[in-house]
């Protein structure tokens, strides 16, 4: 196809579209070739038409964008994931539209473990069998951090998504944030600079250290040596939200814990301020409820002994009469005043009792004594 | 009869008395004195039976004239 350029006096101008489409089509004539490289930023999505992925020269990082079929990406079952070493069989095309220069995938062969990938695997069984990732070196994180550390990129969406999800849950939280270089060579030594400084910053109790996804290559600062190391030995605890949840940097690994999204890092450096309002609301009910419960309770026993107290005495009397009265009745019914009552009488001489005739004679004075009353009287003669 | 002895005193006597006479024990004199001195010791302790009514009766009615 031939394209016509816009001739103004004696200069050939091409338009952006006639030049890409010339570049294109000139592109189609270079052959169909195999082209060896790492994969990574491999992006499928079923409602695509195509998969694209960026291949990576490992000895100098040279990247070539890739565009495939993705039916035909799917056929070949292949499974790939970021940093693998592949053949990928294709020929250069540009996508005019853009101007996007990239290579039209036909098929793609593994070709065993990505060199990174496979460094990352020597060094992540390393620091594993030094105990740097051990369940046991795991702190807890503050339920309060009086300040929150926050190591993340100056522009980026992480950034900005950590801030709004912690003060969403926890309005009060004071955050310190250091802003610091989160890809390309000069990261690893400037997040470890960063967590020095949060950790020798007063009141910093946690230290959140935040970057979004992006590619294998983008999140290599964060399986740097230095810097996994330096998030395992931290002083404070720290709390890794590194890349999306399939990314698995080792910063993961060594961090106390691992949140997959900012939200995750925000439930677990903060409280939910309402849901613990609310907790507080329901305890101080719960405490009122059952503080009136044992009121009322009390009240009901004091009522109760109250009423023992005012009865008790007149009990204690009348139980004391009712004794009183029936050892009466006892004495009554022995006394001899029964007896007399029945019409005997008991007769006495100088005050004793007479039980017989013995040393009485007529003329003594004696005395009887009646039921009711008694009378003197004189003996006339003894039988 | 010296010191007027206390309720219970009065009443243990009474008892003690009450059961000397049930046991047929006593002579004529001495159930007759028993007697006596029970009746006595019986209107001692209604006394301070009486007294004491009296006092919770009067207590009470001050409790109810302060209670709203």
């Amino acid at each position: 196809m031939k394209v016509a350029p816009i001739e103004y006096g004696d200069r050939k101008v091409y338009t952006v579209s006639g030049f890409n489409r010339g570049i294109a089509d000139w592109l189609t004539r270079l052959p169909t070739i195999w082209v060896e490289g790492e994969l990574t930023d491999l992006r499928r999505q079923d409602r695509w038409q195509s998969v694209f992925f960026t291949l990576k020269d490992p000895a100098d990082g040279s990247c070539l964008g890739v565009q495939m079929p993705r039916g035909q990406f799917d056929s070949l079952r292949l499974d790939l994931t970021n940093g693998e070493r592949v053949h990928v069989y294709g020929r250069p095309e540009l996508f005019e539209a853009r101007g996007e220069f990239r290579l039209r995938a036909l098929s793609v062969e593994r070709f065993g473990l990505g060199d990174h990938l496979a460094a990352l695997e020597r060094l992540k069984r390393k620091l594993a069998a030094e105990g740097l990732f051990a369940a046991e070196r795991k702190r807890p994180l503050p339920r309060f951090p009086r300040r929150i550390g926050l190591v993340t990129g100056n522009d980026a969406a992480a950034k900005r998504d950590v801030i709004t999800s912690i003060t969403a849950r926890f309005p009060p939280a004071r955050l310190l944030v250091a802003e610091t270089y989160v890809q390309g060579p000069r990261a690893a030594p400037a997040i470890i600079a960063a967590l020095r400084e949060l950790c020798d910053a007063p009141e910093v109790d946690v230290i959140v250290l935040a970057r979004g996804g992006g590619s294998f290559e983008d999140l290599l600062p964060f399986s740097d040596e230095r810097l996994v190391r330096a998030v395992a030995t931290c002083p404070l605890p720290v709390v890794s939200a590194v890349g999306h949840e399939q990314d698995s940097p080792l910063t993961d690994l060594a961090a106390d814990v691992r949140a997959s999204t900012p939200t995750a890092a925000a439930r677990l450096v903060v409280p939910d301020l309402a849901e613990l309002l609310e907790r507080l609301a329901r305890s101080r009910a719960a405490l009122a409820g059952g503080t009136r419960r044992t009121l009322e309770r009390e009240q009901r026993a004091l009522a109760q002994t109250h009423e023992r107290l005012r009865r008790a005495p007149l009990l204690l009397v009348e139980r004391r009469r009712a004794a009183l009265e029936q050892t009466a009745g006892r004495l009554r019914a022995l006394s001899p005043r029964a007896t007399l009552e029945r019409g005997y009488a008991i007769v006495r001489s100088e005050g004793v009792i007479l039980r017989d005739t013995e040393g009485l004679s007529g003329g003594d004075q004696v005395d009887v004594e009646l039921g009711q009353g008694g009378f003197g009287a004189r003996v006339e003669e003894t039988r | 009869m010296n010191a007027e002895p206390g309720f219970e005193d009065a009443q243990r006597e009474l008892e003690e008395i009450v059961q000397r006479l049930e046991s047929g024990q006593a002579s004529l004199d001495e159930a007759i004195a028993l007697w006596e001195r029970g009746e006595e010791l019986y209107r001692l302790c209604a006394a301070k039976l009486d007294s004491a009514q009296g006092r919770i009766d009067e207590l009470a009615r001050r409790v109810e004239a302060v209670k709203p």
